[in-house]
């Protein structure tokens, strides 16, 4: 019979639970008019309970360390380059070493730094390079005006003392320095070379 | 499986004890052979130790293990076909039809024990019988429970293909019983 096919379709799904609300009347009505289908069904729900209650096999106790054992077999060893570890104090002993060899190669550059930075540094007598006005006609303050400091008469500061430097082309010849001095005339100065 | 893919081999000894118990009754179901069992078993967590990197995390362990345990089992099973067919066509024959002819009567024991012993065997007989692909689905969802997305995932097919490879199986393993459960019910 048509219904019975439709029945015999539904076994599956309503052993699972997933047949809808109607379905699930349909079917246990069915049961109800069809001895048949009731019959059919019950062998079916018997051959799955059977195969439910099936023991479960056991594993065996040493599966874990035998499977262990075998997974470290069958996994190739890697590609590892041994490295000696080294002690702690070798590359701090090496950093302290670096950084006083470059101490030492930069120390004799450092030294020469330009005179006013050094000199103060070191607190080395040199003398300093002064203008000395020898004229008296010479005004009193001279600043920024020429190589002769002029100072304004309305600055705050006193500016009489003031030294200003007048450089000018050294040539070296046979490793001594000749410099042709420029001052306008009444200025003395003294002559000093620097070198860089 | 985190710690595993970190070689961390408590970790993996942990969830062998885990799995093992359905990973072993799955094969055993399946072949119908608990002395192969024990071997595959040990096989199918061999080889989630040697891919334990790439396991997607995210996805169910379950099912990947039980993934490599269904194909082994079908491997193992086809292994067996070619053996078979490669020593004798009619040991291969008598293989797929042992379970019927040997149903026997469980009324010659008396002992009720050793009826349900011999129940069970004929029914794991019967199982052995049922076409591979439908016996797949059959153990994992009669037996170990699974739920048919997870089994389609396992074997690697539709939903669809999964609930009719099942109504197959049952339907198969019903006719098979039948004899069996006839007599069981009579008085």
């Amino acid at each position: 019979m048509k219904s019975c096919g439709r029945a015999r379709d539904l076994f599956g799904p309503y052993w699972d639970d997933e047949v809808t609300r109607a379905e699930r009347e349909w079917l246990e009505a069915h049961f109800q008019t069809c001895a048949g289908c009731r019959t059919d069904y019950e062998q079916f729900a018997h051959t799955l309970e059977a195969v439910a209650k099936l023991p479960r096999a056991e594993a065996a106790p040493d599966l874990a360390a035998r499977a262990l054992a075998a997974a470290h077999r069958a996994t190739p060893a890697r590609d590892v380059i041994f490295v000696r570890e080294t002690p702690g104090w070798v590359p701090m002993t090496a950093a302290a070493v670096a950084v006083l060899l470059v101490v030492t190669a930069v120390a004799p550059y450092l030294s020469r730094t330009p005179v006013g930075l050094t000199l103060a540094g070191r607190g080395t007598a040199v003398p300093e390079a002064r203008l000395v006005q020898t004229s008296a006609s010479a005004p009193q303050t001279t600043r920024a005006s020429g190589p002769v400091a002029t100072a304004a008469v309305d600055s705050l500061f006193d500016h009489t003392e003031d030294i200003d430097f007048v450089l000018e082309p050294v040539n070296v010849r046979d490793g001594r320095a000749q410099a042709a001095s420029r001052l306008p005339g009444g200025i003395q100065g003294e002559q000093t070379v620097i070198t860089f | 499986m985190a710690r595993v893919a970190e070689d961390d081999d408590r970790a993996f000894t942990e969830l062998v004890g885990r799995f093992q118990g359905r990973v072993t009754n799955l094969i055993s179901r399946v072949l119908n052979d608990r002395g192969a069992s024990d071997d595959l078993a040990q096989e199918v967590f061999v080889r989630v130790f040697v891919h334990r990197r790439n396991y997607r995390r995210g996805s169910k362990f379950s099912t990947w293990v039980f993934t490599i345990a269904a194909n082994l089992a079908k491997n193992e099973i086809r292994r067996r076909v070619r053996r078979r067919n490669w020593f004798s066509l009619d040991a291969l024959t008598e293989m797929l039809n042992d379970s019927i002819p040997e149903l026997a009567d469980p009324a010659e024991s008396s002992e009720s024990g050793l009826e349900r012993e011999q129940l069970q065997g004929e029914v794991g007989r019967a199982i052995a019988t049922v076409p591979e692909k439908y016996r797949l689905a059959l153990v994992l969802r009669d037996i170990e429970g699974l739920a048919y997305e997870e089994i389609a995932e396992v074997l690697g097919v539709p939903g669809g293909t999964v609930r009719s490879r099942i109504n197959r199986a049952r339907s198969m393993l019903k006719r098979k019983l039948q004899p069996l459960l006839r007599k069981q019910e009579a008085p």
